[in-house]
């Protein structure tokens, strides 16, 4: 009932057509009648069929209730007030929206985030932190340029912030609001509700950038699949071998920063400035997708922070400091060790490593 | 307890657009924003008809259901009313109500809205009736002075009745009945068509 007043309102204009059409296939050789002219008339100005109506039946009001649930499609309904949609008398699209906000957004979307946080932290208990296999050999190789590193967790703070605000205001309802009280709550996500508007257009910027800067070593490779078929060998502490970024880095570069990015960012603006006079209808449409976009990107981004925290020896260093030890690189990511290695003209992996140098620190620092 | 509905009569209705100045009259209220507009249907064809519309205070209100944090309470006269101190300007209100009647002081960049307002059923809120807070935020207090709203007790043509819901009907019933058309009660089945689903509390329920 709710879906259908378009296509209603297309098939009555369709009839009306054919029948406004046919008595003037018949009439082109005779003189057309009053009511004939008038009907002509009416179709050329393109007068709703409810005006003709009103003559012939003037006690069937139905398909004029009907027709109101067409809202602003029609031409001829006005009002004094100024404004977006103001002359809609009744939108339909709202109860729609409730709907699947309140329903399997709320429900699926919060049950996702909660099994993805329950799997990770099971996983955790069962298999610990993947640690180094070998000793770490004090030599360091730089992973990540300060600029990189920057980027990064400016774009993780606003993204936290995002992620906890949202979550706010689709679920506190629920789960925060009991804890907390009325007062307390809205306090809290009044100030969610602000910082969520104006940092999310600093997220814009920051998953652009971060995509121009992280594309080059994130292009799928033949040894990927390989890495993707191995996925529980890695999780086992097993030595894949890896790129620069292995395959699942790479998925959460390109469904994670750069599809669900864009998708959260886009929509997200929509949502973030009615100033330029966008209705209703694009903004529950752009609110169901920016919700199921950024629910998945919570629960993604929850195994890049763990893999990236406490999942993984060493990797928090490399984000935190811009460097790994020479053994990480070999362990994780061999073949950019490699890479590395060919570049500095020193030996090839697999060969015993040389006695490091007094000065191989500072030399790791300065590459 | 009487249910309070609004009830406008699409026969009766000249789109005079009293009711919307009464509205701004009685409760002061600011630019931009109209808590009751008047529609017109077929405007300038043969049938035309005007509507006058605001808050319906739905037996299932949208705008309650998708308050993130639940700022909406329900007298107990069946007036949706709710709380600008807890309202966070988030619009969802706005997305929901299938009448329009949310309605926001701005319409600022970074989606700064400002405080939600909507008809109060001439109410007033959450605060000390007849209180200078609850007629700066919500209006006046009609309702707790035994009067019916504004809109309706205005209204030139008596198109626009607002009350007890079952006194509003009969009243109607027997227009129909006289003069054998118009039976169209629009907006009730929107509005009313549901059952109640949250029990109705008392205005200081929260905060």
């Amino acid at each position: 009932m709710h879906g259908s007043p378009a296509w209603g309102c297309a098939a009555r204009c369709v009839i009306a057509l054919l029948l406004a059409s046919m008595p003037q296939a018949f009439a082109t050789t005779q003189q057309q009648t009053p009511t004939q002219q008038e009907a002509a008339r009416q179709q050329q100005t393109g007068q709703p069929a409810e005006a003709q109506r009103e003559i012939t039946q003037p006690l069937n009001n139905a398909p004029f209730w009907r027709d109101v649930r067409a809202g602003d499609k029609n031409a001829y309904q006005t009002t004094q007030v100024r404004g977006v949609e103001t002359n809609v008398l009744i939108q339909n699209e709202g109860e729609i929206w409730r709907r699947i906000r309140n329903g399997p957004i709320t429900v699926f979307g919060g049950w996702l985030v909660v099994v993805a946080f329950l799997a990770i932290g099971l996983f955790y208990w069962w298999r610990g932190e993947i640690m180094l296999h070998e000793p770490r050999t004090g030599r360091v190789i730089v992973r990540f340029t300060s600029w990189e590193r920057i980027l990064h967790w400016t774009t993780a703070i606003a993204f936290v912030t995002l992620a906890v605000s949202g979550i706010f205001m689709l679920f506190g309802r629920y789960v925060i609001l009991p804890l907390f009280g009325y007062t307390v709550f809205s306090t809290l996500t009044i100030i969610g509700k602000n910082l969520h508007n104006f940092i999310g257009p600093l997220f814009v910027v920051c998953t652009l950038l971060m995509i121009l800067t992280f594309i080059r070593d994130n292009f799928i490779r033949r040894y990927d699949w390989t890495w993707m078929r191995r996925i529980g060998d890695f999780l086992k502490g097993r030595h894949v071998p890896a790129g620069k970024y292995n395959a699942g880095e790479k998925v959460w570069f390109w469904l994670g920063v750069t599809l669900l990015g864009i998708i959260v960012s886009a929509t997200g603006l929509v949502l973030d400035f009615p100033n330029f006079g966008q209705g209703r209808e694009a903004m529950q449409i752009a609110n169901v997708i920016h919700a199921v976009a950024a629910v998945g990107f919570m629960a993604l981004s929850l195994g890049h922070i763990y893999l990236g925290t406490i999942g993984l020896e060493g990797s928090y260093d490399a984000m935190r400091h811009g460097t790994v030890d020479e053994t990480w690189a070999k362990e994780h990511h061999d073949y950019w060790y490699q890479d590395v290695m060919a570049r500095r003209g020193r030996k090839a992996p697999g060969m015993p490593p040389k006695t490091a140098p007094a000065s191989s620190m500072q030399e790791g620092w300065k590459l | 307890m009487a249910r309070m509905k609004f009830l406008c009569d699409a026969e009766r209705c000249i789109e005079c657009n009293g009711c919307v100045t009464a509205c701004k009259q009685e409760h002061e209220i600011p630019w931009g924003v109209n808590r009751r507009r008047v529609v017109t249907l077929n405007d300038g064809l043969p049938g035309e008809k005007s509507i006058s519309v605001a808050c319906m205070h739905c037996s299932d209100a949208p705008c309650m259901a998708v308050c993130p944090v639940d700022c909406f309470y329900k007298t107990s006269e069946g007036v949706v009313l709710h709380d600008k101190d807890l309202c966070i300007g988030c619009g969802y209100c706005f997305y929901a109500c299938p009448f329009g009647a949310p309605q926001f002081p701005q319409d600022g960049a970074f989606g700064l809205r400002g405080k939600m307002d909507k008809c109060t059923f001439c109410a007033g809120g959450p605060e000390q009736d007849h209180s200078a807070a609850e007629f700066k935020k919500y209006g006046r207090n009609r309702l707790a002075e035994g009067k019916l709203p504004a809109c309706a007790e205005m209204c030139s043509t008596k198109a626009l009745l607002g009350g007890d819901g079952d006194v509003v009907a009969d009243i109607y019933r027997t227009r129909v009945l006289t003069r054998g058309k118009g039976s169209d009660v629009w907006g009730w089945g929107t509005a009313y068509g549901k059952p109640e689903t949250r029990q109705p509390a008392p205005p200081q329920a929260k905060s």
